[in-house]
């Protein structure tokens, strides 16, 4: 898994690349937490390069979410492949996290309540 | 079929999901080939048919002739008039809940005994549990001793089709209703990396019958209660629940045992697009097993 972090005003966009499992959920809570941390709770997964998810990928994610949320924010996460959306739909993730299409669309989210 | 108790092993769950669960042969396939042993099966509904044939070790060839004899139209092809007109007068005929299906279970039964005889779950050679639903209290069901016969017919009691099923002294019926994938039953037993084969039940393309009708409402509240579960119990386990989900193109009808080829198929497919991370995974397991030992 490849993250790269990058701010975009308000909003911190982590764009993820490969496999979001047990292997490397650790990893990708602390890049989550980092910026967090900081106070920057506004956040933006980019999902268009994650090809899997799991389990504990999901924790991951639910984790991020609650924090984010706790501090104000939020995380939103943007182009879903059909076959992560899939196992976030039957978790039932769609249902309490915002999904956008893309990027821009997911950065821009945060400009229309701000 | 099935490797048994060697390293590494998974824990293995099969969904409800009609003929469709005939894919977990195809998942079993693609384990098995790539050295990985099964060190648990748990089975739900029609799931409970699979995973039984897959406990007692039959082959794929065997476990599909087994679908194919036991899973024919002829399962509910003789309505039970009695239980009609049970609906009618109910004072009169004596209304129970355990002598309501609109179905006459009698050949599922004959089927299912002319496969698996009197062998007893707890003479599997891999362990097998069997998930039913408590008719009285809705709870989970953990089927673990007993005849085969009698557990599969107990989760696979599809509501107004088969009455519920008397099993140790208790009314069970489908297991679907309590959890139609129930990876919890994998994690109560200490299963660390388990693989949930699971499906989301069909929307009806015509509601043009009461039949219908209730089939569409049973599959809302059935996807329903498969995501807020599995949403649970992502959430807390420990270690790691990787989720088969065959994606089925064609669609496959309740008894479209013709299927079954295409359906195995779908089922290896979607096992080998996981293989790579669950081969990655079972080895951290072991580095991890190796530098802290038990």
């Amino acid at each position: 898994m490849e993250i790269e972090i990058t701010e975009r005003d308000a909003v911190t966009v982590v764009a993820i690349k490969g496999s979001v499992d047990s292997l490397n959920a650790d990893e990708l809570t602390s890049a989550f937490a980092k910026p967090i941390k900081a106070g920057r709770v506004r956040m933006v997964a980019d999902f268009s390069a994650v090809t899997y998810t799991s389990s504990a990928g999901l924790r991951s994610l639910l984790a991020t979410v609650k924090d984010c949320r706790r501090g104000g924010g939020d995380l939103r996460i943007a182009a879903l492949q059909p076959q992560v959306e899939r196992v976030l739909s039957i978790s039932g993730f769609t249902g309490i996290i915002k999904i956008f299409p893309d990027r821009e669309g997911a950065v821009g989210s945060f400009k229309a309540v701000a | 079929m099935v490797v048994g108790a060697t390293d590494p092993t998974v824990s293995l769950v099969i969904g409800s999901g009609s003929v469709k669960c005939a894919a977990a042969l195809g998942v079993v396939k693609v384990l098995n080939e790539a050295g990985i042993g099964i060190e648990r099966v748990v089975g739900c509904s029609a799931g409970a048919l699979f995973a039984s044939a897959i406990a007692l070790g039959y082959d794929t060839a065997a476990a599909k002739d087994i679908t194919l004899r036991v899973w024919t139209r002829e399962l509910t092809s003789r309505p039970n008039r009695l239980s009609y007109l049970r609906v009618v007068a109910p004072k009169l005929l004596g209304f129970k809940a355990d002598n309501f299906g609109l179905r006459d279970e009698r050949a599922m039964a004959a089927s299912l005994r002319s496969v698996f005889g009197d062998r007893r779950i707890e003479d599997t050679a891999i362990p097998l549990h069997i998930t039913a639903t408590d008719f009285a209290t809705g709870e989970l069901v953990d089927i673990t001793h007993g005849r085969i016969v009698d557990a599969i017919r107990a989760s696979l009691a599809l509501p107004f089709a088969f009455a519920p099923v008397q099993f140790d002294g208790r009314l069970m019926t489908d297991g679907y209703l309590s959890d139609p994938l129930p990876v919890s039953v994998a994690m109560k037993h200490g299963g660390r990396v388990i693989v949930g084969v699971g499906f989301e039940s069909p929307y009806q393309e015509k509601v043009n019958s009461a039949g219908r009708f209730a089939f569409q409402l049973g599959a809302i509240m059935a996807n329903n209660l498969l995501k807020s579960k599995l949403a649970f119990h992502s959430m807390a386990h420990h270690s790691e629940v990787i989720l088969v989900l065959p994606e089925f193109q064609q669609r496959v009808r309740l008894f479209e045992t013709a299927k079954v080829p295409y359906v195995i198929e779908e089922g290896e497919q979607a096992m080998l697009l996981q293989l790579p991370y669950l081969r990655e995974l079972l080895a951290a397991e072991k580095r991890q097993a190796a530098a802290f030992p038990a």
